[in-house]
């Protein structure tokens, strides 16, 4: 066990070097920072100036290099757009990112889970029919046109909520949080929505079915022969053999909260990293960039480490697999 | 909230907390707290940093420069009482007296002297405003001389945006030099003259200004506390408006104006940017970039024939709605240096320039690739498409490439284009401005035409514009501008089109003053 | 349901090839047709998709205007309603135009055209990659699995929307400037692919962790087949369920990740606009009062999008055998 985490430890520190490699090869395609840097009355000699004191005319290894140099001693260097550094920025953004995933994962997987036994166990009703072809509406539509569409009805139309940013926010050490107020809250219900909606459905779908796979399996069968009630059959028996597939799946899903945040804060002006991340691709701020870049990565890194010791926790057959597989 | 009885009192104003707090949407604000919005955060408050217009916009409400542009544009004094010229040599400033820095410093000349060497250092990115200079010398505390290598009959209204900074605050902290790729106190703090302080500053979140109450000005706003967020996405900009979450935003999206001033409780202001369209053409380039044929924008009578198949007053009536300024230069008609002779443009006349591509030897037309920015100008990528439209229906093919400014600007430098659309806004706000960044001979050396990217010149413009600037005679001055307008416009060097609108949108009972720079003035800002 | 008819399938499975009935027959013999005609859901989806799959490849026929000819729009029919006449030219459209005086009906059709293609080219791609590389990681394990898995890792860190980026980025620099917006439909299919294909990886490989230890694909190892048969016959059978889940949603959400991609600004040409690129086009005059070019291509989307995730549902009950 310890030598598996060790082993994924390390592959993990590989995994990381070589994002933050493709992450600085592919900067010079994103844009010339340059160009929103300096003003419209800038001259030739400017540009040439600034490109030598950021570094931008070393080869992108050796900016690379710097940049890693830099991120062992906690300095991620400083945001070409905000002047500050990028770690402080991250800082003050994190938190809004953080509230607003598990807001909308909660939702995702409450939701999800409810539903998806609902249908399951209702496959054939009306009501259950209806709700899993609504729910493909919800992923039918771009993110970005569902957020629109919330904000022009219920901002707007009905102004029940408010229409972006995050409302009152209290600062409890270097943390923001939005839940202690009520402006903070009803903030973070349409862009929670926004963002878990996708999740909500397919986690509803990949419940329905293997709850639906589950229900036939002979063990099911012969629990309800051995006279349990329906109850504990379906949610002590069925729910929990469709465990695997949506841990791993809500683990994934977890990227895809990461990739749809930039988007669904983008909309909502939600002041987290997603946002921080458009803009500084906008800006071609490259440090905040990769630093941002790198903290999914870790991020990444760990989701996946847990979602294995996870299948390694639930499924027992993948204890002697995996280690012996070395 | 004062009209009703005190009987009822209570009761109404625990529901509306109620309503409030369940609802928790923002009922209207309190009348002096102001809330505005724009899509670009200032992304300094170092006022020598950066010499961007959200930047310079924003800052011009915390700093003060010695002078400063009134509603028209006008020149007026600001830190400085007034100035006169010393003959051929440069300017003498006399400044106000009794004014403080919102630490409470005095403003003395040493100030000035200090902002100077700040704002021309190696670091600034204002320095181009004092190319001519070659000395600043403090008289007394409150006289002050800036010495120009020429004549400069312009120079006090070219640094109506350098912003006066107190020596001793910025020495204390750290910030004698404006930086951008490194660590300064002054990029999140400021330490101004003007008449808002700055006490919040969170980049790209929320930036809270309060009124500075020893501004030696007259208070003509009511504010009391001025909150700014940054809201990129225009949709959400306006929802943000209409739901009453903000009182002011800039800019509405130009579809959306005639919509919003019919809606209950809104309204828009309208005014003209100083931002001129226009069209460039690859003037050196031997051979396109699309095909590698040669290129025959070289030949003028092409260009005339792009200038006769662009229909603008169609792209004015559908894609802007009516909202913009044909032009025909490359200056608006309320800027200095306009050529009042020359306002025409050529004609929509599509037969005319068949006739002319005919003559100049492609009666089958050719193919070229048209660049265009999609986030940088109003509605650019549509009226790129409706350029490709127009130029198709001369027999010209035309294969639209669009992509994001941070893009775009590497491509032009690099000579990527065969043509390509580019707005200009004098800082100036005066004709030579355009000349010495778009039509004068690029020269590094001598920091001219930095912005020509197609390279467009002529020996004439180059031999005249030294002397439109150091000319004291206004008679003789416009003269010269006219004449080198005359070339542009004979030798076809741009296409302009059209200068864009302001267009900020406030909900009722607030009054805004536009200002045609598009900076938003918050001591012009009255709520009710 | 269907004791009947899975009785019906057997004889085709040892009939002699040369008389084997016609593709028809057999289709119209199996168990999927079957469902198919008892399922309404299934039958009004699979009737959407084709009419739209018909009209959009038959679209240069059927609509009354090229919408991609920049020398056959007018800009001064710009912003016309539905069946009103415009107010410079008077000339009626039915779905009306968009800013470019685009007839919003054939603009659907073609830009249905490059949505439908994008996403089955990105889907099947997306498939192939994923499928091949979980089957190697799932049923190799060692160093393989761990290569794969990383490589996914590294993937999954990269938000789709910058792998377009880079992609576009890269073929800015590589592609002379005349082919680029020819390029564009390409760069889009790789883009949202390498974006998806994790997503079968980790499925297919989760699936034959679990399907290589049970007795069958053990028994087969041991009576000396091939690994290659192994996983193309026993394994990847098991694992088409969860992986057509994904494929259905994958093909909906690959039309829709074509839409949002020009929302960032990366997408098709505005020229030759998608329906994704008229729906970004659209929002930016939801409040101005010309619903009309988003709703409408809205519309397409949505009962493109729905009709294929319905059918995609259907389509994995009846294939599922455990669920008759």
């Amino acid at each position: 066990m310890i030598a598996f985490v060790l082993r994924r430890v390390f592959q993990s520190i590989i995994v990381l070097l070589i994002v933050g490699l493709i992450a600085f090869l592919m900067f010079r395609y994103v844009g010339d920072p340059i160009e929103s840097l300096l003003g419209q009355e800038r001259t030739f000699e400017d540009i040439a100036n600034l490109r030598e004191r950021l570094g931008l005319n070393d080869p992108f290894i050796v900016q690379y290099f710097n940049f890693l140099l830099g991120a062992v001693q906690g300095q991620f260097g400083i945001s070409y757009r905000a002047g500050v550094p990028v770690s402080q920025l991250i800082a003050e953004r994190l938190p809004a990112t953080l509230e607003l995933a598990f807001v909308s994962g909660l939702f995702a997987l409450i939701g999800g889970v409810a539903l998806g036994v609902y249908t399951a166990l209702r496959r054939k009703g009306v009501i259950a029919t209806t709700i899993m072809t609504a729910s493909l509406i919800g992923v039918s539509l771009p993110t970005f046109l569902i957020g629109i569409a919330l904000i022009w009805v219920f901002a707007v139309e009905l102004q029940w909520l408010p229409s972006n940013g995050r409302g009152e926010v209290v600062a409890i050490g270097g943390w923001t949080t939005g839940f202690l107020t009520s402006s903070g809250r009803a903030s973070l219900i349409l862009p929670a929505i926004t963002l878990g909606l996708f999740q909500m459905t397919l986690i509803m779908r990949l419940v329905r079915s293997e709850m639906l796979e589950v229900l036939r399996t002979d063990y099911i069968k012969f629990a309800r022969a051995r006279g349990l009630s329906a109850r504990a059959v379906n949610f002590g028996h069925a729910l929990k053999n469709t465990l695997i597939p949506v841990i791993t799946i809500t683990g994934l899903q977890l990227g895809s909260i990461v990739a749809f945040a930039i988007i669904t804060e983008t909309v909502f002006q939600w002041p987290g990293v997603g946002l921080m991340f458009i803009n500084a691709i906008n800006f071609v701020d490259i440090p905040v960039m990769a630093t941002y870049l790198m903290l999914i990565a870790v991020f990444f890194v760990l989701v996946n480490l847990i979602v294995d010791l996870l299948y390694f926790a639930v499924d027992p057959r993948l204890r002697v697999e995996r280690p012996s597989s070395k | 909230m004062t009209a009703f009885s005190p009987r009822h009192g209570r009761y109404l104003a625990a529901s509306t907390l109620a309503l409030a707090v369940a609802l928790g949407a923002t009922q209207p604000v309190a009348a002096e707290t102001f809330r505005w919005a724009t899509t670009s955060d200032p992304n300094t408050l170092d006022p020598h940093a950066a010499s961007s217009a959200p930047v310079l916009g924003f800052l011009n409400n915390v700093y003060e420069g010695l002078v400063r542009r009134n509603q028209s544009m006008a020149v007026e004094p600001s830190l400085a009482v007034r100035w006169e010229a010393l003959g051929d040599e440069g300017w003498r400033f006399h400044l106000r007296e009794g004014v403080t820095f919102h630490n409470g410093a005095d403003f003395t000349a040493d100030d000035v002297l200090f902002s100077y060497e700040r704002a021309s250092g190696e670091t600034s990115d204002v320095r181009s405003w004092f190319a001519t200079v070659t000395d600043v010398q403090v008289v007394d505390d409150y006289t002050i001389d800036f010495l120009t290598s020429a004549p400069n009959p312009i120079f006090p209204g070219s640094i109506a945006n350098f912003m006066i900074m107190d020596r001793d605050w910025s020495e204390e902290n750290g910030a004698e030099t404006p930086a951008t790729d490194e660590e300064r106190y002054t990029t999140l703090n400021a330490n101004g003259t003007a008449a808002f302080q700055l006490v919040e500053r969170s980049p790209g979140v929320r930036t809270v200004l309060t009124p500075f109450d020893g501004w030696w000005g007259d208070v003509e706003h009511n504010i009391t506390e001025a909150i700014y967020t940054p809201i990129q996405s225009d949709a959400t900009m306006l929802a943000a408006l209409i739901a009453g979450d903000v009182d002011f935003i800039n800019p509405v999206p130009i579809q959306n104006v005639e919509r919003l001033q019919n809606t209950d409780g809104m309204n828009v202001i309208v005014g003209e940017e100083a931002r001129v369209m226009m069209l460039g053409f690859p003037h050196e380039a031997d051979a396109l970039t699309y095909d590698g044929s040669p290129n025959p924008f070289t030949d003028v009578r092409v260009r005339q024939a792009v200038y006769h198949a662009i229909n603008v007053d169609a792209i004015n009536q559908t894609i802007m709605r009516g909202a913009v300024e044909p032009v025909s230069q490359l200056v608006t008609p309320d800027m200095r240096g306009y050529s009042e002779g020359l306002s025409a443009r050529l004609d929509y006349d599509p037969d005319a320039a068949r006739a002319l591509l005919a003559e100049a030897g492609y009666a089958d037309g050719f193919t070229f690739s048209l660049m265009c920015p999609n986030d940088r100008y109003i509605n650019d990528a549509a009226v790129c498409q409706a350029v490709v439209g127009m130029l198709a229906q001369v027999g010209i093919t035309v294969d639209l490439v669009t992509m994001p400014v941070a893009n775009y600007w590497p491509e032009l430098r690099a000579d990527n284009f065969d043509m390509y659309l580019l707005g200009w806004s004098p800082g100036t706000f005066d004709a030579e401005h355009p000349i010495r960044f778009l039509v004068s001979t690029p020269n590094e050396e001598r920091r001219l035409g930095s912005w020509n990217f197609g390279g467009f010149s002529n020996a004439r413009v180059d031999e005249l514009l030294p002397q439109v600037q150091s000319e004291v005679d206004e008679g003789v001055r416009q003269g010269m501008l006219d004449e080198i307008t005359g070339i542009m416009q004979d030798e076809v060097a741009y296409v302009p089109l059209y200068s864009q609108p302001i267009l900020w949108g406030v909900r009722d009972g607030v009054s805004v003053s536009p200002r045609s720079d598009n900076f938003f003035i918050l001591r012009w800002v009255s709520v009710e | 349901m269907s004791e009947t008819s899975v009785e019906e399938t057997k004889p085709a499975a040892v009939i002699d090839p040369k008389d084997a009935p016609s593709l028809w027959t057999r289709i119209k013999r199996s168990d999927v047709w079957y469902s198919f005609t008892r399922s309404p859901v299934a039958i009004v989806a699979a009737i959407i998709v084709t009419i739209i799959v018909l009209a959009s490849v038959f679209a240069p026929l059927i609509s009354p205007q090229n919408p991609f000819n920049p020398a056959e729009l007018n800009l001064m029919d710009g912003f016309s309603a539905p069946m009103e006449p415009n107010q410079f030219t008077g000339n009626v459209y039915w779905l009306g135009t968009d800013d470019q005086g685009r007839d919003i009906f054939s603009t659907i059709l073609y830009g249905s055209r490059i949505s439908l293609f994008v996403g089955v080219s990105a889907v099947l791609l997306a498939m192939v990659i994923g499928i091949v590389l979980g089957l190697v990681a799932g049923y190799r394990g060692g160093w393989a699995d761990t290569i794969i898995m990383r490589i996914a890792d590294v993937q999954l860190t990269f938000p789709s929307i910058l792998i377009a980026l880079l992609v576009f980025g890269i073929v800015r620099g590589l592609v002379p400037p005349d082919v680029r917006n020819d390029v564009a439909v390409w760069v889009l299919i790789v883009s949202i692919a390498l974006s998806d294909w994790v997503q079968y990886a980790r499925t297919v490989r989760g699936a034959t962790l679990v399907e290589r230890n049970k007795e069958y694909v053990q028994a087969a190892r041991v009576i000396g087949v091939k690994p290659f048969t192994i996983m193309m016959r026993h394994v990847l059978p098991n694992v088409m369920g969860p992986v057509l889940v994904i494929a259905t949603i994958g093909l909906a959400l690959a039309i829709i990740a074509e839409a949002t991609l020009s929302f960032l600004g990366v997408g098709m040409p505005k020229t030759t606009p998608s329906l994704g690129t008229l729906i970004n086009t659209g929002q930016d005059f939801l409040f101005s009062g010309e619903w009309w070019i988003l709703f409408f291509p809205a519309v397409a989307l949505l009962a493109l999008a729905l009709s294929v995730n319905l059918l995609g549902d259907w389509l994995r009950d009846a294939l599922n055998p455990k669920l008759r």
